[in-house]
């Protein structure tokens, strides 16, 4: 297994800085079952920013669309507290250009990675990419829970850290900010049939039976999905993309 | 990749205390195959006519939302190949149009947009359209790329998921817009009573005098 990994990530590192990375095919369980029929989801290969997507970044790409700038942007696509902190529409906060940017809908983070030829990843694609990446960094259960756990203590804080926007294999994805996906709207699920979070029957029936550290601090981050509105600009929410793979 | 996924499972496994019960035994008697999601709740203080993608009408013309514009639209997302809930959101839409007073009818645009960009092309809208004998003046299907489904199912608040079979599963809604593209009345279900869409779209009509025109 470690002998494949480390051929995967000289493929990897041999791409030029800032190239996505490409997640190998394969299947995955998910922590949290979309539809209880299905245990074992497979998944295509895909390529996705080996980091979340900065201040600086998004600057790039509201100067070139003025109107997903501050104060042009379409009232229905957020919910009043889009790119609050940013002193000017084409200006972010000092300091902050190499911080996962923030405060951005989901309407704006899709509109970002259409302008560079991608789209939000999945759910599927995430979860996956999020168990391909503790398999990557050799991380423990308990290591992967504690960190979701810090994060998720001090948000803020977490959302300030820096990130290399150069960096050639896939990165923060559970230390800095939770992340939108393209179909997260499948978890509001208050009054479906089967109910993912309000404790019904259906509910619990989509936990895995092997549940352990790991899928605990999972299933926190799909609680934190499901409280997002397609409006939402939190301080602790960014983005990064996903492309497919060539054809 | 299954190695390190059974790997990964094994970890699962043996790890630690199991924090939540599995009640995955339960039979789930009543959960049917196909599942019908809730609608979400929307903003209806703005225009959804702010999306700007590209949608193909099943006449073959090429069209953006906000082309209804001036307009009350009644509005529901279904797909072709549905044959339970999408007919009878459609004879949800017709009903709201039979109901409406003779010279408001022809003010009224109904609109249908497919999830379904695989299967549902132009053609196969323009299909369904004249095999259920509705009419090209009144009625539109919509067929559009997934990344614009996606985006105003979103601003319907109408949720929906592709299965496994190409199906989809998804909320029931229909929505009337005003002239401007809000969203002013939902009806959620089969069949429902459509009064309270009737009185939405008379009055649309009738505030912006759009008979006098």
């Amino acid at each position: 297994m470690y002998k494949w990994l480390s051929v995967l990530s000289m493929v990897v590192a041999a791409q030029a800085a800032a190239e996505p990375v490409i997640i190998p095919a394969g299947e995955y369980k998910p922590a949290v079952l979309l539809d209880e029929t299905v245990e074992v989801v497979v998944m295509p290969a895909f390529k996705l920013d080996a980091a979340p997507v900065t201040y600086a970044q998004y600057l790039e790409f509201v100067s070139e669309n003025s109107k997903w700038q501050r104060d042009n942007i379409a009232a229905i696509f957020h919910d009043g507290n889009y790119l609050k902190s940013w002193p000017g529409n084409e200006q972010v906060p000092a300091e902050y250009e190499d911080k996962a940017v923030t405060q951005v809908s989901w309407f704006a983070a899709r509109a970002y990675c259409d302008a560079q030829g991608g789209r939000l990843p999945t759910l599927d694609e995430w979860e996956y990419a999020s168990n391909y990446y503790l398999q990557q960094q050799n991380l423990s259960d308990k290591a992967y829970a504690q960190m979701l756990f810090a994060r998720n203590s001090n948000p803020t804080a977490y959302s300030k850290q820096h990130v290399d926007a150069n960096i050639e294999h896939l990165e923060y994805m559970h230390n800095r900010v939770n992340e939108w996906v393209e179909d997260y709207q499948l978890l509001l699920t208050n009054g479906d049939d089967n109910d993912l979070l309000a404790g019904s029957c259906g509910d619990s029936a989509r936990f895995m039976a092997d549940f352990g550290d790991a899928s605990y601090a999972t299933f926190f981050r799909y609680q934190s999905r499901s409280n997002y509105r397609p409006q939402s600009t939190t301080s602790t929410l960014g983005f990064r993309c996903a492309y497919d793979m060539e054809k | 990749m299954k190695n390190i996924m059974f790997a990964l499972s094994v970890i699962f496994l043996s790890s630690g205390v199991a924090v939540a019960q599995d009640h995955s035994q339960h039979n789930h008697h009543d959960h049917k195959n196909h599942t019908t999601f809730k609608a979400e709740p929307v903003n209806q203080e703005h225009s959804i006519y702010h999306l700007d993608g590209e949608w193909q009408a099943h006449t073959g013309e090429s069209l953006t939302l906000a082309n209804f514009q001036g307009k009350p639209v009644v509005v529901s997302m279904i797909y072709g190949s549905c044959t339970t809930a999408c007919p009878v959101l459609v004879n949800d839409a017709r009903r709201i149009f039979e109901a409406l007073p003779e010279a408001y009818k022809r003010e009224v645009k109904l609109v249908m947009i497919s999830f379904d960009e695989d299967r549902d092309t132009p053609a196969a809208l323009a299909e369904y359209a004249e095999k259920y004998n509705l009419g090209d003046d009144v009625w539109t299907f919509l067929h559009g790329e997934d990344t614009n489904i996606r985006a105003l199912a979103t601003l319907l608040g109408v949720r929906y998921r592709k299965r496994a079979d190409g199906d989809f599963d998804h909320s029931n809604l229909v929505t009337v817009l005003d002239v401007h593209g809000r969203v002013v009345e939902r009806v959620e279900g089969l069949n429902r009573p459509v009064d309270d869409a009737v009185k939405a779209l008379v009055k649309i009509i009738d505030e912006n005098h759009l008979l006098h025109h």
